[in-house]
Formats: structure tokens, sequence, C-alpha cells
């Protein structure tokens, strides 16, 4: 009895340097990203901006004056979006990419999935002070609001880890997994309020708006971030929920099949 | 820690793993062997194996290419999970050195050093402390911020051990790790790093074609021979009896 609780605290309490050791995880796999590129760093600040551009001239011409600071719209759509991407798809090839270490050291297996998602994060943080420059430099308002902001953060980790878990378990066994979720991704960028007002897609399929865990993280993000609106309460909690169980998920395939993975690998 | 010392733990280990081969032929031919599992084979790469290490021990494990060698670290490291009615457990840190892996070509000396030590569990402030040590023991003063990729693999071997020895792993493990590599003044130097190795009562477990260093320092040495253990002794025991069964699998070759 005793002994299992020691073994329980001993799990959620961090060995000597957990923290840091996955802080260096996901430092060194953001330096591997861009080391290898003449600008380095620098695309981390500037893919991004020419993305949105690129959208943004693209799309003014589509749906010409339907949205108010359009350009901003799509930011703060697409930054969330940009996150769910990379993260998920580094997720899914963690097994492989960290193969190195997994296969020669002791050490929490866990640890490579939260520094994948963190090594996004980073690229995140990068595009949220981008944005809020550009809205202090347009005069946009930038309102108290902006606390809730980490919750749609937290959020979005919590469901990027689960799917991480999730898609690198199958991917042991179907390795057709990497495209069919590039086009789940690809239906998913279209379904989400990233450029068209959001009641054009939910009036029209209001179940989309439940059924897609993105939808209310880029809704209630976008109302905290650009309109200095309260978040809607009711989709947090849903979308938290939601998250959570999907990460529960991944954590019991994880559990359950990780082992299988290192070998097939 | 149990009290008899025991850090590496198997019983009756075995691994089998299934695997499919590719099937030649047209999409039916192919679907057909996928749905039936006509492609499937069954190896036994391991069969019933029983032994414990001990705390401090040097343990030597030989055998012809492909008897299950590799596999064994990989069950002892919990790496691979044993077949059902096995266990196998392992009991302190451990690096396993085996040559090409554990290092990121893309990452410098440096960050491959940091990100190694991390990983097993120390603390970048000691790594700090231990940065100099490691790079003058692997004689690499000249690529501390050369990428892994145009490293040699001696010089990979030589960095790899000193992390293995200034991160101060409990158990080493390793893997065919000199095969060919290192010149005559690494390999002494690595000679005192296993004399050091009992004073520090680390454990080694040590996979290898290198004879000498098998007499030389294994206390016990295990003889695999297709995935079965064929005996456990000291090292001339197991010798001999290495060379008899080479012998004989020789004889039987030329006889079929």
């Amino acid at each position: 009895m005793a002994q299992g609780l020691a073994a329980r605290i001993y799990t959620i309490i961090p060995e000597n340097n957990r923290l840091e050791r996955i802080w260096l995880l996901a430092k060194t796999d953001f330096k591997i990203q861009y080391s290898s590129s003449a600008l380095g760093v620098i695309w981390a600040f500037v893919y991004p901006l020419m993305r949105i551009l690129i959208y943004y001239v693209v799309f003014s011409f589509v749906f010409a004056k339907d949205i108010p600071n359009y350009g901003f719209y799509i930011f703060s759509g697409i930054m969330i979006w940009m996150y769910f991407q990379e993260a998920t798809k580094g997720g899914l090839k963690v097994i492989r990419s960290k193969r190195y270490l997994l296969e020669n050291i002791r050490f929490n297996k866990l640890d490579v999935y939260y520094s994948s998602i963190l090594t996004n994060l980073i690229g995140f943080l990068v595009n949220i002070s981008v944005f809020l420059a550009m809205m202090i430099i347009t005069g946009l308002p930038i309102t108290w609001k902006l606390i809730y902001y980490p919750i749609f953060i937290i959020n979005l980790m919590m469901l990027c880890l689960g799917i991480s878990l999730i898609l690198s378990t199958i991917n042991v066994y179907l390795k057709d997994i990497s495209q069919l979720w590039e086009l789940v991704l690809l239906l998913m960028f279209w379904i989400n309020p990233i450029f068209f007002a959001k009641q054009k897609i939910f009036n029209m399929f209001p179940a989309l708006l439940y059924a897609n865990p993105l939808a209310g993280i880029i809704i209630n993000s976008r109302d905290v971030i650009m309109y200095g609106k309260d978040p809607d309460w009711f989709l947090v909690g849903y979308n938290y929920v939601l998250a959570g169980s999907i990460l529960a998920i991944g954590v019991w395939s994880f559990n359950k099949f990780f082992h299988k993975a290192i070998e097939k690998i | 820690m149990s009290e008899d010392n025991v850090v590496i733990r198997l019983e009756n280990v075995s691994k089998t793993f299934t695997i499919r081969d590719k099937v030649s032929g047209n999409l039916l031919e192919k679907s057909w062997a996928f749905a039936s599992g006509g492609n499937k084979r069954r190896i036994e790469a391991v069969k019933n194996i029983n032994l414990e290490v001990k705390k401090g021990e040097f343990l030597g494990i030989v055998g012809a290419n492909g008897c299950g060698k590799s596999t064994l670290i990989h069950l002892m490291t919990g790496v691979y999970k044993p077949d059902k009615g096995g266990i196998a457990s392992i009991d302190g840190t451990y690096i396993r050195l085996s040559l090409g892996l554990g290092f990121n070509g893309q990452l410098t000396a440096r960050e491959n050093i940091y990100l190694n030590g991390s990983v097993m569990g120390v603390k970048i402030s000691e790594l700090n402390k231990n940065f100099r040590k490691i790079i003058e023991f692997a004689e690499l003063q000249k690529f501390v911020n050369t990428k892994l990729k145009y490293f040699s693999r001696g010089m990979r071997a030589r960095l790899a051990f000193a992390v293995a020895v200034h991160a101060e792993a409990d158990i080493i493990l390793m893997d065919e790790f000199f095969g060919g590599v290192g010149d005559e003044r690494f390999k002494a130097r690595s000679d005192e790093i296993f004399q050091k190795a009992f004073v520090n009562g680390r454990t080694i477990v040590h996979v290898s074609h290198n004879m000498r260093t098998i007499k030389q320092y294994a206390d016990r040495v295990v003889l695999l021979h297709e995935g079965e253990c064929r005996g456990i002794g000291s090292p001339d025991e197991i010798l001999d009896l290495y060379r008899e069964t080479i012998k004989v699998r020789r004889l039987s070759m030329r006889e079929e």
C-alpha cells in the first residue's frame, strides 16, 4: 500500500532533471529544424508571416469584404492551426526520430512526446508575439481578456499530445497513417473557421463545431486575443473534456503498445 | 535494490519475432498473402534464457553472427519485451553503446554530449563540470562544434564511450562496440577504464568478438548458439566451448 503510493508520487514529481531534459530535447529539436538552412532561426519568423501574407492576398480576392481586419482574422486562426499541424505531424514520427535515444538509454519514454509538443510551442510563441506586435502597430486594442489565452494553449497542447500518442501507435502497425493524416489535416484545414466566418460553416453544419476538437479552440482564442470578448465557457469546457478524452486514449495506447513500436522500427 | 545485488535478471526469457516477407507477384497474390498471412514467418531469436548479472560484474557474451546477442541486450534493457512467461528486469541507469547509434548526426559533439547526458539523468550543471573531461577523454578537442555526421566511426565510438563513462551509467552494455575501431592508444585507455569500472562498482555487459578483452576482463561469459544458451562460466571454459561449436558448425556446413 505505502509502496504503491510512493511509486505513484514518484511518477508525479519529476526526478532530478526531468523538466530540464524535456526542455533540452525540445530546444535541440527546434535547432535541428532550422540548423541546415542558411537563414537558420529567421525562418521561424519569416515562414509563418509569408504564409499568412499569401493566404491574405488570395482570400481577400475571394471573400472581398466579408470580415473586418481580415489579415488578423486569418493570423489568429492560422497560428493555432500551424501548431496543431506541426505538432501532430512531429508526434506521429517521434519514435523514429528519437530512436537513437529510445533504444540506448533508460529514461521515461513519454518525455520524447512532451518535448515534441514543446518544440512547436516555441514557434507558436513567436507567432503570438508577432501577432500582438502587429496589433499594437496597427492600433487595434489589446484588452485584459488576453489573460484567458493560455487556457487555449494548454487545451491545444493536451489535444496534440493525445493525438501524437494515438497516431504514433497506429504508425507502428500501419505506416499509411502518415498519408492518411495528411488527408485528415487537409480536410480539417477547410472545415475550421480559419478563413471563413464561423457562421458560414456552423450555420450550415452545426455538428462540425462539436465534432471537431479544434473549432472551439480557434473561435474562443480569437474572441479573446482579437475581439477582447469573453470566451464561450461552455465551449471551453466541452473542448477540455474532448481533449482530455483523446489524451486518455493516447496514454492508454502508449502504455499498451509502446514496446512493440520500438521493436518494429 | 534486491539484497543479492542482482542488477539484471532474466527468467525463462524467449523472444519470437513475427515477420512478413515481401510477396512478389500481382496485386491479387499480394492481397491474398496479406489476408491469409501466408508470407508470415516466426523467428525465435532467443530461447529460454535464465541469467543473473550482479552489480559490478563484467559479463561477456559471445556467439556466432545471428545467434541472438543483440536481441539479448535489447531484452536486458527492456527495449524488447520477452515472450509470455518470461521476466526481464534491470535495476539502475544504463547506456547501450553500439556503433552508429546513440547520436544525432545533425547535432554537434557538444550538443550530443548534453543531450545524451541529460537523457541519462545527469543535470546540466554536472555536465558543465564534466564537459572538458569528456572531450579530453575522447580526444576531440578540435571537433567540439563539429556536426557528428562528419565524424568517423572511431571518433563516434570514442565520444560515446567518454559520455558513458562520465555520465556514470550504472550499467554499460556494449554491443560489438569496439568492432575494429580505435587505435592502440584508445584501446589501452579503454582497458584502463575497464579496470576502473570494477573499482567503481559499474556493471558491464560486453558483446564482442574480441577474445582478448573478454579473456582479460570478463568474470563470466555466456555462449549463445542459435538463440540458446550453450553455457555460462569462466572465460577459459566458455571460450574453449565457443571454439568447439564453431568447429562443429563448420563441419556440419561442409557435410550439407
